[in-house]
Parts: structure tokens; sequence; C-alpha cells
């Protein structure tokens, strides 16, 4: 039975972040091509378990996590995200992995909790 | 500073001041036409978020096509304006936008968010628009403070 981390630390560590959500990643699409009947059940694993990684961490955060698989076909693709919160303590991650395929972007935002 | 937010009616409200009776309906004809002016809907509102990304997109995108030294701009001004507008209307939330534009060629995207919050008062909002040749998605996730 796993338990629960109640860490001291209020901020927000990306470094921690992006290897587990490198890890989930790897996990769901790692040696996969593209497959549009499949990538339905992929992006909501990805996310799924990301965020079950956070959680499990024990802090108090509102997490945002949010999983783009685009099939590699040439087309142009661009994103941009913008924050409104306590620089001080919230936070954002963003992974990005591709491999023959398809390209998969994910972006973790962290927001911490008034207790 | 409007005051909030106890579920009350105008007329109520006003009446706890012992104003009388025909001030009360006067300053209930006038919280109607002003809408909020006693009290502020709390809560995430879908329908007023939507309505300013859909603006800052076409304001921002409009007719154009896609134009890959151009879309770096797009993308930073749609979510600028959107956040600009959204702390405009002065609720107690923290924001998140993020922004998609893709090119529209043929090839498959899936997206996919999920979130880990109070869903009494925090909520989201996504908008997808295209034109001929450019997809738009932008969500908004805002989180009460």
């Amino acid at each position: 039975m796993e338990e629960y981390n109640s860490g001291e630390e209020v901020s927000f560590n990306p470094d921690e972040i992006s290897v587990s959500v490198k890890e989930c990643v790897e996990g769901v699409i790692g040696g996969t091509d593209y497959n549009q009947s499949k990538v339905n059940q992929w992006t909501a694993s990805i996310v799924e378990h990301s965020l079950t990684h956070l959680v499990k961490q024990g802090r108090a955060f509102k997490y945002i996590v949010n999983c783009t698989i685009m099939q590699k076909s040439g087309a142009g693709l661009h994103t941009a995200n913008s924050c409104y919160w306590d620089t001080a303590t919230d936070g954002s991650c963003t992974v990005r992995w591709e491999n023959r395929t398809m390209y998969c972007v994910v972006s973790v935002f962290a927001v911490a909790v008034a207790l | 500073m409007l005051l909030h937010v106890f579920p009350v009616t105008y007329f109520e409200f006003a009446c706890r001041l012992r104003f009388p009776e025909s001030v009360v309906r006067r300053l209930c004809r006038l919280a109607s036409f002003n809408g909020a002016f006693f009290i502020q809907q709390a809560g995430f509102v879908v329908e007023d978020v939507s309505t300013i990304i859909k603006e800052s997109v076409e304001a921002t995108i409009g007719g154009n096509a896609y134009q890959h030294n151009r879309v770096n701009q797009w993308t930073t001004s749609i979510v600028e304006q959107c956040l600009s507008q959204l702390s405009k209307l002065g609720k107690p939330f923290k924001y998140i936008l993020t922004c998609v534009i893709m090119q529209k060629n043929g090839a498959g995207m899936q997206t996919a968010s999920t979130c880990f919050w109070d869903n009494s008062t925090d909520g989201s909002c996504t908008v997808r628009w295209e034109n001929k040749s450019v997809y738009c998605i932008v969500s908004v996730f805002g989180l009460a403070i």
C-alpha cells in the first residue's frame, strides 16, 4: 500500500514533474505508431496517470494536466500558455516528446491552495 | 467593491437597510438595470468566458490563412487579450489559458485535459474555432482563490 507524502515544501518543482511525466508518456505510447483509433485512449491514459502521480505527492496544489498528440505529416502546430496566478507559489511544466510518427506535448499547471 | 454574495433578492437587500418603500422600488429598478449593482455573480461563468475567447480569436486571426512566421504572434496575442479581459471581470480567480493553432492539412490531432480541483468553485471552458486553413483551440481554466 503506497503512503501519501505530506511534504513541507510549498512551491512547485518542475524538474521532478518533468521526469515523472516523461515516464508516463513513454509507458503509454513509447514504441507505437500514430493510430487514429487508439489516440483517444492514449491521451486519456497519459493525463490520468500523470495526475495520479502528482496527487500522490500529497502537496497542497490544484492541478491541470493537458496532453496533445499530433500526427507527423508536415502540418504546422503552435501552442501558447498564459497564466494569471501567484508566481511565488504556482508553476507549470511542459514536456515535449516525439517518435517517428507523432508528437506529444504534455503541460502540467500547479496552483497552490491556501489552507 | 461590490457586495457579495448572499442569495438574496435586490428587494430584500434594500429592505434590510430600512429604506422607505418608494426608494426600495427605485433601487430595485436601478439594480436590475445595472445587472450586478448589489450582488456580483460568483463562480466560473462559462458563457462570459466563451464570448471573450471568441471575440479575441476573431480579432486576431479572422480570415487570415496559416502563416508560419505570424503564428507565434497570433497565439501570444490571443492569450494576452483573453487574459486581460478575464482579469477585468474582477473575480477572485487564478486563470490558466492555453491556445493551440494548427494548420489544416489532414493531420490528426487529439487533446485531453484532466483537473484536480474543487468542483464546486472551479471551472473550464474550451472554444474550438476554424477557418479555411487554420484550426484554433483555446482553453481557459479558472481556479477560485
